[in-house]
């Protein structure tokens, strides 16, 4: 008999939990999901969006699922093909670079977003990164307008200031450099031969491009590229960089004060100030311009993304809410992200800000956000095409080639023909 | 007649028998395997595709990172399988003696690294193989190299580690199969060739190593298919780079298929070149270890 007594309660309380565990997922409809990659940043600007949202909307939740860049890339695009929508988040955030990519061989996985947003308010450019057939699928983030990063001390310790850092090109920085090498015994600039950023950061500064604006590839003729490529090879063959393998040896090697500069978006405030002991040693100066080529500015861009709503997601009408909100209206959010992250979002009414007009005294008391702003205006429109990954995988895989001192056309030649193989 | 219907009932309940079996075989391997035929007979960027017939073998033969990637995992399979069997062979012949001391520690010792978390010991190569890593520190300290390597940022150092990880991963595996074997040798064997003053090297080449050759084929070839499909190192490791030195096929196609504009046909043909690989490779190590008596 107690044997049947205890088989009742445990049928009874396995129908119980059946029953509660229910209830929870009933109550946590509320809950978005975000996939999203560097904590310090994106995920830090999200989590402080959900908690404005939460004030008005205290059933949401944001749970934010940090990967690395290339694993979200991978992870994403792999459950897309394979059609399975089970596990796939809210919201999702894609590298510019990425975004028609994305769009064009997926069609029907993001949510068109047109009218849910005013998109009137953001920068034009980001705006139309995210457009396929007159239709908008993102709400636009950041920008990655890009500045030189420097280590003041080092550099004083060496005689320059920042006035000889202003207005200058790349064959005055190697000059620099090599005299900064010379006095500190300090290298100049990390490189990762794995990562084609700065070729990208010189090209889009000149206003050029892989691709046309038509989509077709623009490297073997393309003067700028080259020019690209050879300032690449002097700054390597001028002894003035390290190499450096992958992301966390690459910000390891500026943050450790072992290099003490490098050319990269704005959106490496957050990982520079991370480390507090270095406050006031760190300024930041405008992009090196290239050396004779027409249209040369020194604004330039490397990376930016923006946040996409998967149409399959449970709770994809929140999502949208959430978003238009905080990230498509919120001008103070986006004055708050920007002194604690170093994120400069690409909502127009936000650079009319206190924020931006602020000096910072981590970088020598410097106005860095309005000198970002102003970069951010002069920045060369460039279209970024559907395969941008592949024209980067045929720049690296040339890298040994321009740094052992080969000839810059027969490189771009290569390099051509690899990427119009690729893009069949 | 009574007979027949017999039989016919057991075919019948042999049919019911192996007919589960059979239908997840055809399912999950069958299926897959003329479904990805018929892929990469397609052409076209993610899920919008089309019948390309043979566009996609033409655009192998002018592929660069194909060829690269070709050549790299030829590379890998030619130095390392090698290196790795004879090492497992002369592990195997040391730890077979039985006056070893601590003979079971070595074996657990040399085997463990294939069981081990692959992440984890890919993480752990990783920031041994940093340029301030364990490494570069230890070969600095005993005075044999004036700078550190930058084991990962070089093309042909980046090779080396590869060789490196996969030997050290996968010796011990395939030590013991030949332990196993060296344990079914007869030991009067050994003995007779000791007293007929045969020395040690001699043992060990003109008997040992022709005794174990099945085992040794057998190690070859399946060492053989697993380096032709290697992905976990480069990937986890290098990423393929620097510059494409360390790309295999089997990475080539994860590329294709999750990091550029994906495009599945094409990563199916280029998966079809392992195939053919493993089928022709298997054939010519069968044709070299055939037996010569007959």
């Amino acid at each position: 008999m107690s044997r049947t007594t205890s088989r009742w309660t445990r049928a009874l309380a396995v129908t119980m939990t059946g029953i509660s565990l229910f209830t929870v997922a009933a109550a946590s409809a509320g809950e978005i999901t975000v996939w999203a990659w560097d904590p310090n940043f994106n995920g830090a600007t999200m989590n402080k969006a959900a908690e404005i949202y939460k004030a008005d909307h205290p059933d949401t939740t944001v749970t934010v699922v940090d990967f690395a860049k290339a694993d979200l890339e991978q992870k994403l695009q792999a459950q897309l093909a394979s059609g399975t929508t089970d596990g796939l988040p809210d919201i999702v955030l894609i590298e510019d670079y990425g975004a028609q990519k994305y769009l064009q061989s997926f069609p029907g996985a993001f949510e068109p977003l047109t009218d849910k947003i005013d998109y009137s308010n953001f920068a034009p450019y980001k705006v139309e990164l995210a457009t396929l057939n007159g239709q908008t699928y993102s709400v636009p983030f950041d920008s990655g307008v890009t500045g030189l990063f420097y280590r003041s001390d080092v550099l004083e310790e060496a005689g320059y200031t920042a006035a000889d850092l202003a207005d200058i090109t790349w064959d005055r920085l190697i000059e620099i450099g090599t005299d900064v090498k010379e006095k500190t015994g300090k290298v100049l600039l990390p490189f990762d031969p794995n990562d084609a950023g700065i070729i990208r950061i010189m090209m889009q500064s000149a206003g050029s491009w892989y691709f046309n604006a038509d989509g077709s590839v623009n490297i073997a003729d393309n003067a700028v590229f080259k020019e690209a490529l050879s300032t690449y090879q002097d700054l390597v063959a001028s002894g003035i960089t390290k190499p450096v393998a992958g992301w966390t040896e690459y910000t390891g090697s500026f943050t450790s004060g072992d290099t003490v500069a490098t050319p990269t978006g704005v959106w490496m405030v957050g990982t520079i100030k991370a480390n507090a002991d270095q406050s006031g040693m760190w300024g930041i100066a405008p992009l090196p311009k290239l050396d004779g080529v027409e249209g040369a500015t020194h604004a330039s861009n490397l990376g930016g993304s923006s946040w996409y709503v998967l149409s399959s997601a449970p709770n994809k009408e929140e999502a949208i809410d959430f978003l238009a909100t905080i990230w498509g209206s919120d001008a103070d959010f986006y004055q708050e992200i920007l002194v604690n992250q170093g994120a400069v979002g690409s909502l127009m009414a936000a650079r009319e800000g206190a924020a931006y007009s602020e000096s910072d005294d981590f970088f020598g008391g410097e106005p860095v956000w309005q000198n970002f702003s102003d970069w951010l205006g002069q920045i060369p429109a460039v279209n970024y095409g559907i395969f941008t990954n592949e024209a980067d995988a045929a720049v690296i895989a040339q890298i040994p080639a321009l740094t052992s001192g080969g000839n810059v056309d027969e490189i771009a030649a290569a390099i051509d023909a690899q990427v119009r193989q690729q893009v069949q | 007649m009574a007979q027949s219907q017999l039989a016919r009932s057991e075919q019948i309940n042999g049919w019911a028998f192996v007919a589960p079996a059979l239908i997840l075989l055809g399912l999950f391997m069958i299926y897959p395997i003329l479904w990805s035929l018929w892929m990469s007979l397609q052409t076209g960027r993610g899920m919008v595709m089309s019948f390309g017939g043979f566009t996609n073998v033409m655009r192998l033969t002018q592929d660069p990172v194909f060829l690269r990637a070709l050549t790299n995992t030829l590379t890998f399979l030619a130095i390392q399988v090698p290196i790795m069997l004879i090492l497992a062979l002369l592990f195997a012949n040391a730890l077979n003696d039985s006056k070893l001391w601590g003979r079971s520690w070595f074996r657990t010792a040399i085997f463990l690294p294939c069981v081990t978390s692959l992440v984890a010991y890919s993480v752990v190569f990783r920031s041994m193989f940093g340029q301030e890593g364990i490494i570069n520190d230890m070969l600095m300290n005993l005075g044999l190299i004036g700078s550190p390597i930058p084991w990962l940022a070089d093309p042909f150092w980046a090779k080396v580690v590869i060789v490196a990880s996969i030997t050290w991963r996968w010796t011990g595996y395939n030590m013991i199969f030949y332990l196993a074997a060296m344990q079914n040798i007869d030991r009067s064997i050994y003995e007779a060739a000791r007293i007929d003053g045969v020395p040690a090297w001699a043992r060990f080449w003109y008997l040992t190593v022709p005794m174990l050759k099945p085992v040794i084929l057998f190690t070859t070839v399946i060492s053989t298919i697993g380096t032709l499909q290697l992905f976990d190192e480069p990937n986890l490791i290098t990423l393929g780079g620097p510059s494409d030195s360390t790309l295999t096929l089997s990475l080539y196609i994860y590329n294709l298929s999750f990091k550029f504009m994906p495009s599945f046909g094409y990563a199916a043909t280029v998966s079809y070149v392992i195939v053919v690989l493993v089928g022709i490779l298997s054939v010519i190590q069968f044709f070299l270890a055939r037996d010569r008596r007959a």
